[in-house]
């Protein structure tokens, strides 16, 4: 038995090495405007990246506005042109999908502002537009304080995230709790039926 | 070993379903007072084993235990195992509610087979053959289930070759330790209270 145990544990060590692949049960994708593109990061709840993966861009008609790949960190940018509700898609692979929506509002502004389903001219957006082009200035810290504010949230954006990710004790316990009810409430039914079948004398 | 919301078709989503509700339709009624106990236990094992991360290497696996499931309940691993996954699904976000049927079935099926082959095997006189049978039942259930796992990715239009094997290759670690897991646990059964497996199986409904 000890040998047997022995030579086992040598083969968990040597086949551990050839075990590559994120097992996690949970997929997380998630995206934010980011000046005029969409930024995006999907990964596996233990905190891999999803790396290299091609997330389909779609519509809610069922379009493909477009595809795009993840880096080694996960992330991808997408550079919307459309105001429609946007689908992300992504297959890991092995049953694992993550899939989400942004709203036309959650899509960058620029693109919120002016389009209301036909794609507007380039020149509508310069002449009518008085309250969107300040002067480039303006502009170019605007864009500057966005990308601070966003270098500052990330960290927390993962923290939320992986805090989302925590079960706590007391969820484990309910799960029990639930269980034991369940095993309470068959006991009863089948003690029930034995009863019924054989009455006591 | 969680198949998530959205990544089957909705054939498979509803053939997954209609099969669970048979094989739950089957569990309850060989579901025996005395069985009761042990089944959720086993399904409180499961509950609770998909929680515990066993880091290796690079990334982490988690365990299953429906092949000790399968020895111990037959067909009755079926509710044991659903109770386990709802539960999961409602607190946990694993799999999902609409995938509940395919993912009973993915776990629970391969622990009935496994349990059906090994039954001779644990009874074995010598316990140490019989905790062979219980490693092979152990690591033998995670393989039939990768095996489910990739035909219904397959059904849903997966390349069955490289998704078969993604599935196999990552779990291979789970098979050992759930070989030895289970290894364990029918050689501490015979050794400690032999008529277990007896006890259970001598109630048919």
């Amino acid at each position: 038995m000890k040998r047997l145990f022995s030579t086992s544990i040598v083969a968990l060590l040597v086949l551990a090495g050839s075990a590559s692949s994120a097992l996690a049960h949970k997929v997380i994708a998630s995206g934010y405007a980011a000046g005029d593109k969409i930024e995006g990061e999907v990964g596996f709840s233990n905190g891999d990246p999803a790396i290299n993966t091609t997330i389909s861009i779609t519509a809610p008609d069922g379009r493909t506005l477009g595809e795009v790949q993840t880096n080694a960190e996960g992330l991808f940018t997408f550079t919307p042109t459309e105001a429609v509700p946007h689908i992300f898609r992504g297959d890991l692979g092995a049953g694992h999908v993550a899939e989400f929506r942004m709203e036309v509002s959650e899509l960058p502004r620029a693109l919120q502002g002016g389009t209301a389903g036909a794609a507007p001219a380039p020149t509508a957006s310069t002449a009518s537009g008085p309250a969107v082009t300040a002067s480039p200035d303006a502009a170019a810290l605007q864009a500057m304080i966005a990308q601070a504010v966003r270098d500052e949230m990330r960290p927390l954006k993962h923290e939320i995230a992986a805090y989302k990710e925590h079960n706590s004790l007391q969820t484990i316990l309910g799960g029990i709790g639930y269980i034991l009810g369940l095993v309470g409430i068959s006991f009863y039914w089948l003690a029930h039926q034995r009863l019924k079948k054989q009455p006591p004398q | 070993m969680h198949i998530v919301d959205g990544a089957l078709s909705s054939a498979v989503v509803i053939g997954g379903a209609v099969l669970t509700v048979g094989g739950l339709a089957l569990g309850v009624r060989s579901l025996t007072l005395e069985k009761l106990p042990a089944a959720g236990i086993l399904s409180a094992t499961f509950f609770v084993a998909s929680l515990i991360h066993v880091p290796i290497g690079p990334s982490s696996v988690h365990l299953i235990m429906n092949g000790l499931a399968g020895l111990v309940l037959g067909w009755s691993a079926f509710p044991a195992l659903f109770v386990g996954l709802l539960l999961q699904a409602v607190f946990f976000g694993f799999g999902g509610l609409t995938v509940l049927g395919v993912n009973t079935l993915n776990i629970a099926l391969p622990a009935v087979l496994i349990g059906l082959v090994c039954q001779q095997g644990i009874r074995h006189a010598n316990p140490r053959i019989a905790a062979l049978w219980g490693a092979l039942a152990g690591s033998g259930a995670i393989a039939l289930t990768t095996l489910c796992v990739a035909v219904a990715l397959v059904l849903s239009g997966q390349e069955f070759i490289p998704a078969a094997k993604l599935v196999f290759l990552s779990h291979i670690p789970i098979m050992v330790i759930e070989g030895l897991v289970c290894a364990a646990a029918v050689y501490l059964i015979r050794r400690v209270n032999p008529t277990v497996f007896a006890s259970l199986e001598g109630h048919p409904a």
